[in-house]
């Protein structure tokens, strides 16, 4: 308690400043002068490094013109930077007539390109009908000797029911035996024709045109092999 | 030094550095103020609650997932897919738009003076438009907006413009030109006497880079690398599609003016390349040496 009093104390007591008497920030003059001309000393430590040099010199010609003392000859590049420029420049910047051959390289490449493309295109385009037709014969003959094929089984399955007087499974044995028997019929048939075949031509030599050696009745598809119906 | 000599004052003071023990970890401490003391949750008549976290789960064990998580479901941030649109918008140009109706308004308010050719230094004195070239700004695009009131006859420079755009400044006996700054001299030309402050010479202007050549070698762009005859012929053509009838600007009083053309290697109009502008003096310095010469006028 006796500690809250005296700080109270303190602070009632602490002088209050009169009008006169108060001091205001004062900041410290500028070491530029703003109305003169400001030229740093570059020996001086102080000096920043961006004061020193043929940079802030330029600056100082901008600014105060040949007051400042620096020698207008050395605002321009001398002859090793200019050698420099110059390489630069011819590195990195080519002259318009290089940038626009390029330009028309390009485009010829890019036209003869597009140009390939669509003859070839239009070859291909040429093509089309007969492909198509093609195609369209193709899926007609698929489809016909499919139903032949079709027509084929069920002749057998008939004549196979025919046979044993009811129907078979083309997977049982009886109906694999039939085929085997029917296969030997061919290709005693085959033979015999071609036996008739050699005995015609030794004997009679008048080329009377090949004589046909299948039979209408026995004969099977070519490509309706055993395999595809077991 | 002084201590050593044996001043009064030095020697006390030795004497209680010697006293004293040496500066180490022992008798180091923070500087008053510099640590605050943790604060210590759920204690006295605190204890027994929540000490501020909330009711139990993930807040009051500090288990919450991440960011983005949804709980197992395939988060906002993949759902979206990545698509291109943004690619290369750091290197993008930028060029700011002019309308037709902003010219127009500068020129009756007497900001921009059309009996002079009007370029980007016009422009921005007159703060009409406002350019970064250190925001990838290449200058600025004249855009039609304003096309149907624009009655002004000027010869103004731009670095992109639109058909109509061109249409309705040639109805009018104009000219329109389209020109390429690289940024070094967009910025001296918006912004001349800071750079003639600088005390450097004026530098040469650099031709467009390969993918813009295409634009201001064509006369249909009024590109200012285009052929003039080329150029003629395509405003015949354009005043055709539009149907009006292109005016004899060669008759015009202000023919001299309207036919003033910049240099492709000049920045400022009527100060060639290689000149040193100096404020103070009011004086233009030119350079005499040979090689200097040939330089800016290659």
């Amino acid at each position: 308690m006796a500690a809250m009093s005296a700080l109270r104390r303190s602070w009632l007591s602490a002088p209050v400043p009169l009008a006169g008497s108060v001091s205001h920030f004062h900041a410290k003059p500028l070491r530029r002068k703003v109305d003169g001309m400001y030229v740093p000393d570059p020996q001086d430590q102080r000096t920043p490094e961006w004061q020193k040099g043929p940079r802030w010199e330029a600056k100082l010609f901008g600014r105060y013109g040949a007051a400042s003392g620096v020698s207008p000859a050395q605002l321009w590049p001398d002859p090793a930077r200019l050698r420099e420029v110059r390489e630069e420049e011819d590195t990195w910047y080519p002259p318009l007539a290089d940038m626009q051959a390029r330009i028309r390289q390009r485009e010829e490449e890019e036209r003869r390109i597009r140009l390939e493309r669509e003859k070839l295109i239009a070859a291909n385009m040429a093509q089309m009908p007969k492909m198509i037709e093609d195609w369209r014969r193709e899926k007609q003959m698929q489809v016909e000797k499919q139903q032949a094929e079709a027509a084929w089984r069920e002749q057998l399955l008939a004549r196979a029911q025919e046979k044993f007087g009811h129907k078979l499974d083309h997977r049982s044995d009886k109906f694999q035996e039939l085929l085997k028997e029917m296969e030997k019929e061919e290709k005693k048939k085959q033979k015999l024709a071609k036996k008739k075949l050699k005995a015609e031509k030794q004997g009679i030599e008048v080329g009377a045109g090949p004589a046909q050696a299948t039979d209408s009745v026995g004969a099977a598809p070519p490509h309706a092999t055993e395999s595809s119906l077991a | 030094m002084a201590a050593a000599k044996g001043s009064g004052a030095g020697r006390t003071a030795r004497d209680l550095l010697h006293s004293l023990p040496r500066v180490s970890l022992i008798n180091l401490r923070p500087n008053p103020g510099a640590k605050h003391r943790e604060k210590r949750r759920g204690r006295g008549i605190h204890g027994g609650g929540k000490s501020g976290r909330g009711h139990k789960g993930q807040g009051q064990r500090g288990t919450r997932p991440r960011l983005g998580f949804e709980g197992g479901q395939t988060p906002f941030y993949l759902v979206i897919p990545k698509y291109g649109y943004n690619v290369g918008h750091s290197l993008r140009r930028q060029y700011q738009p002019l309308s037709l109706n902003r010219l127009q308004y500068l020129i009756d308010l007497g900001r921009v003076d059309p009996s002079e050719p009007i370029d980007l230094t016009q422009l921005v004195n007159a703060r009409g438009i406002t350019v970064q070239p250190q925001k990838r700004d290449y200058g600025i695009q004249l855009v039609e907006e304003g096309a149907d009131i624009f009655s002004a006859k000027v010869n103004i420079e731009v670095q992109w413009t639109s058909e109509l755009a061109i249409a309705a400044v040639e109805k009018n006996g104009g000219i329109v030109t389209t020109g390429f700054y690289d940024p070094i001299s967009l910025a001296i030309l918006c912004k001349p006497v800071p750079f003639f402050l600088r005390g450097q010479p004026i530098p040469k202007r650099m031709l467009p880079p390969e993918d813009l050549v295409p634009y201001y070698t064509d006369a249909k762009n009024r590109g200012y690398l285009a052929d003039p005859a080329k150029v003629q012929e395509a405003r015949l053509e354009l005043a055709r599609k539009y149907g009006y009838t292109l005016p004899d600007i060669t008759k015009d009083e202000l023919f001299q003016m309207l036919s003033t053309r910049k240099d492709p290697r000049q920045i400022f109009l009527g100060l060639a390349p290689g000149w040193l502008v100096n404020m103070a003096e009011k004086k233009i310095l030119k350079p005499t040496d040979e090689r200097l010469l040939s330089y800016y006028s290659s």
